[in-house]
């Protein structure tokens, strides 16, 4: 299959050249504003930071090739490190939490109740939300003083917490709004994975007496679960790569203890104008992402594969 | 024994009704403290125990946002920035999920896939050195270029998907009936797509509002567009919290408004191409 | 209105080939039904001559003109679809007008012809409507109407019928019929029911496999099949077809069988593996002939279907009586033996 959308543009450019007339029409034109525009904003961005990262250049300075100096200085670089596991942890936590509640969430709205769809809508807002304006009422909430959060804790009995200010709770502090703002997502994937589901089965799976878990578990799980590793799969993506939240809250503080790859690398192009090291650094990020979308996509084909053999 | 079913319903639908309420409970509580605390004064938002509803409404705070921050002028720029770069997206990114569609090359799309995993920065650096060297920097123009980047593949991938199911014999009977490739476009598959046109614009709006992170690197005092706006009011520290709230709900209340008329069209583009720009 | 001559047209899709070098000529104002089984090649052939789909050799002529390399909007023809294709966002007027506005027809001409049409078709009343607030009859009468309102060359018709009920079908099968009548223009019709190509065409072209297996008029398709799969696929029920050889002057099948030969044979070399055919309603209820017992009894009030088992041979027989027969029964098959039709097994070919 994959060799046919190489093959397709050349024989199409050879029915160009030669001349014989095309019944089929030529859709290229329709296709070409969108090529240039993509090759000039997004092609272009991708070449010219793999150069880039091969050139020692500080804005404002000459700049000088120097091969891949940039990345063997990135490999010693400890800041990179903490900031490689600051991500890591702040994206399993932001996949996990909202793929949990994300799930739960559309379990209940698969099912039917008044006012659902109103209740469906509000509960959709978040992700349509402007990050940086939930950040700011977020950290307002999350003051260590004056925030309604401590208040509500305090309701409960527990003492107040320091959240963003505090070095080891900021990263979790930060998954909370993350988790806020995201879980709708994935709900509204798994919902659509809940409408394709058949209703037969379940009616025999009555008839043979099993209760309401293991119908979940035999009917529903499976059923749903390409749904949940298309949700884990664009969860990763986007909270690998979440930037307006952090960078609004903390700016990868306090001292770096949230900065995250993302981060680090706005510091390093736009703070400290180190261009060549912020793309070297841009480079292993991006790589490090498709690695990710890969090895998860590759998980999702074997559990198709094992989904296939059980029938 | 029918009554005593029908009772069980009323009892499950109510309870799942509670549970749902509960679930979204976090989301109003939210927003109602957001909108709590842009009304309150000093004074009220500083008080122990939190005070949910004022005695005296402090509407200055909205005010204040326009009058001490050129509110006004960071409205227009965002709506300049957001409306030219989605319509420019719509106008080259429908004919081009069109065409994708009728190549039968979905799998160009890949690229717009990467695009999509790429971190938003990774496009900022290069085409910062470009507008540099153009000195378009200090004009809207970047902005609007590179927010191309996410409106434009979201236009793309959702009219590819549109365009796909959308019967080819319509266009056939269109071109047997004497339409030129270019007037069946036009003319039949443009007027059909119209949903799936309907459902990119939105998103692609809503993405491009909402961008941040080209904003803080691209944008000076004059051309901020909102996003960037309140985050610089942020900054500043010292300032109340309530005009800071009320200048958060400024920026996000458009997008609020139009998530909740068009909520059957986000959810049905979203759970369709689970597309996110940036 | 025009001729349409095809001259070894051929298609491959990469590798594989579709359509094998075909000949049809139809003159002016004739009514052609393509027919054959499913993938037989048959909307691939009218699309290559729609101009929706290339040609990979051969020439088709519309009138004096090579067409096969020239776009569909400039061929002056009119398709109707199986699924009618009616643009769902333009009422039945602006349906049927829609090639006239692309030729740029006055806007009183447009109306007035798309008048004529909804009268023609008895959709004075519907004009208004768009396609979603039709019936699935009304919607077929659209596309027709679509297709008339352009006065085109040729009308292609795929399958058009086959989205219907049963009744409406053959009500519709009528009125398309009628259409053509008085309106005489070229058509290309493509079905998989015979019965539609019988009823309906002056000329059939029975296609299998990308090749031609015979062309003619109705009757003579169904009087003189050229092979086993024409007599086969013409006619229903199907014609019955029993394995056998000549044998002292005498058709006999391997346990036993003997079936009556027509008078006007040539001669045959014994021993050569033979197919008799023998189509169910040329076989009469009689008290002598083949006897065999009744396996299955199906009645429709008008005509009683029985096959029997004679003999280990399966015979499908269509009675035009009504007869008290019941399963199990024994009953005495005459065949008229002028009606039956020898075919070489090996070739297929009629003999
Ligand atoms: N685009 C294509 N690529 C490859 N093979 C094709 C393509 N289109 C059609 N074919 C093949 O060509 C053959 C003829 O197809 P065609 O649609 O003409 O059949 P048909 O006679 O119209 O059948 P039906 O009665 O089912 O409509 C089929 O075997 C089909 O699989
Ligand atoms: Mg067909």
């Amino acid at each position: 299959m994959a060799s046919v959308s190489i093959d397709n543009p050349m024989t199409d450019a050879e029915q160009i050249g030669s001349k014989p007339p095309r019944l089929v029409p030529n859709y290229w034109p329709f296709v070409l504003p969108a090529l240039l525009v993509v090759s000039a904003v997004i092609v272009f961005p991708w070449l010219f930071t793999l150069w880039m990262s091969l050139n020692s250049w500080t804005l404002g300075q000459p700049r000088t090739f120097i091969g891949f100096a940039n990345y063997v200085r990135l490999v010693q670089d400890m800041r990179f490190w903490e900031s490689l596991w600051h991500t890591t942890t702040y994206t399993a936590l932001s996949v996990v939490l909202p793929l949990f509640f994300g799930t739960l969430a559309a379990l209940v709205f698969d099912a039917k109740f008044p006012f659902r769809g109103f209740l469906r809508g509000v509960f959709v807002m978040p992700m349509m939300a402007t990050p940086v304006a939930v950040a700011l009422v977020w950290t307002m909430m999350f003051h260590p003083q004056l925030g309604v959060l401590n208040y509500l804790l305090s309701l409960v009995g527990i003492g107040p917490q320091e959240w963003i200010y505090n070095q080891s709770a900021v990263i979790p502090s930060l998954v909370i709004v993350e988790t806020w703002q995201w879980t709708p997502l994935v709900m509204l994937i798994v919902l659509g994975g809940l409408a394709a589901v058949p209703r037969e089965p379940y009616e025999s799976a009555e008839i043979d007496g099993a209760n309401a878990w293991q119908k979940f578990r035999y009917l529903t799980m499976p059923m749903i679960a390409p749904f949940l590793m298309i949700a884990v799969i664009i969860r990763s993506i986007d909270a690998i790569k979440s930037f307006d939240i952090i960078y609004a809250m903390t700016q990868g503080g306090p001292g770096t203890a949230s900065e995250t790859i993302n981060i680090y690398l706005y510091n390093t192009a736009f703070a400290y104008y180190d261009i060549g090291y912020g793309s070297a650094m841009a480079v292993v990020f991006f790589l490090i992402i498709i690695a990710l979308s890969f090895v998860l996509l590759m998980v999702r084909q074997r559990a198709n594969w094992s989904d296939m053999e059980d029938r | 024994m029918a009554s005593r079913l029908i009772r069980r319903k009323t009892l499950d639908s109510l309870g799942l009704f509670f549970v749902a309420f509960v679930m979204v409970s976090p989301v109003i509580l939210f927003f109602l403290w957001m909108i709590s605390l842009s009304l309150k004064y000093e004074i009220d938002n500083g008080a122990y125990p939190p005070i949910l509803i004022p005695e005296n409404f402090a509407w200055s705070n909205y005010l204040k946002v326009f009058e001490e921050n050129n509110f006004l002028l960071y409205f227009w720029n965002s709506i300049l920035v957001t409306g030219t770069a989605t319509l420019l997206a719509l106008v080259i990114g429908v004919p081009a999920g069109y065409g994708i569609a009728r190549l039968k090359a979905e799998k160009s799309a890949v690229i717009i896939m990467i695009a999509r995993m790429t971190p938003g920065l990774s496009f900022l650096i290069p085409l910062f050195l470009v507008f540099q060297w153009l000195s378009l920097i200090g004009t809207l123009w970047p902005q609007i270029i590179i927010h191309l980047v996410v409106t434009v593949p979201i236009v793309v991938w959702i009219m590819i998907g549109y365009f796909e199911t959308t019967p080819i014999e319509l266009e056939e009977a269109a071109s047997i009936d004497g339409a030129t490739p270019w007037q069946v476009f036009r003319l039949v598959a443009l007027p059909i797509a119209k949903p799936g046109i309907v459902v990119s614009f939105i998103l692609a709006l809503i993405f491009s509002w909402n961008n941040f992170v080209f904003g803080i690197v691209l944008a000076n005092r004059e051309t901020r567009t909102l996003p960037v706006a309140v985050y610089n009011m942020l900054s500043f520290e010292q300032v109340s919290w309530g005009p800071l709230a009320a200048a958060a709900l400024i920026v996000t209340l458009p997008v609020l408004l139009l998530t909740m008329f068009a909520q059957r069209q986000i959810v049905a583009g979203l759970t369709a191409g689970a597309v996110k720009g940036g | 209105m025009a001729t349409v001559n095809i001259q070894n047209i051929q298609k491959n899709y990469g590798a594989v080939k579709v359509i094998h070098g075909i000949d049809i000529d139809i003159s002016d104002g004739e009514f052609v039904a393509l027919v054959g089984p499913s993938g037989c090649g048959k909307s691939t052939l009218l699309r290559m001559i729609a101009g929706l789909e290339e040609v990979s050799g051969g020439e088709i002529r519309i009138g004096p003109r090579e067409v096969s390399h020239i776009p569909a909007r400039d061929r002056d023809i009119a398709m109707v679809f199986q699924n009618y294709a009616l643009y769902p966002h333009m009422t039945v007027e602006e349906n049927m007008g829609f090639a006239l506005k692309l030729k740029k027809a006055d806007v009183a001409e447009i109306k007035s012809k798309v008048g004529r049409a909804a009268a023609i078709l008895g959709l004075e009343k519907l004009l208004d409507r768009y396609p979603k607030q039709l019936s699935g009859g009304q919607r077929q009468r659209v596309a027709m109407g679509r297709a008339i309102v352009r006065d085109p060359a040729v009308f292609l018709f795929d399958e058009p019928l086959s989205n219907l009920d049963a009744k409406l079908r053959v009500q519709m099968r009528g009125e398309i019929k009628t259409m053509h009548q008085r309106i005489g223009t070229t058509t290309i019709y493509v079905t998989h029911d015979q019965v539609e190509a019988m009823t309906m065409a002056d000329k059939i072209v029975v296609l299998h496999d990308g090749h031609i297996e015979q062309i003619g008029a109705p009757l003579d398709l169904y009087d003189r099949p050229a092979n086993i799969f024409v007599a086969g696929f013409i006619g229903s029920p199907a014609m019955n077809f029993i394995d056998g050889r000549i044998e002292e002057g005498a058709f006999r099948t391997s346990k036993g069988l003997i079936l009556p030969l027509p008078q006007t044979l040539p001669s045959i070399p014994g021993g050569r593996d033979l197919v008799y055919g023998i189509r169910p309603e040329h076989i009469r209820a009689s008290t002598q002939g083949i006897e065999g017992r009744a396996i299955l009894v199906e009645g429709t009030g008008s005509e009683l279907f029985v096959r029997l088992d004679a003999k280990g041979e399966d015979i499908a027989c269509l009675f035009r009586e009504r007869l008290d027969i019941g399963f199990g029964d024994t009953v005495f098959a005459e065949i008229d033996p002028t009606k039956a039709h020898l075919f070489d097994k090996q070739t297929g070919r009629r003999i």
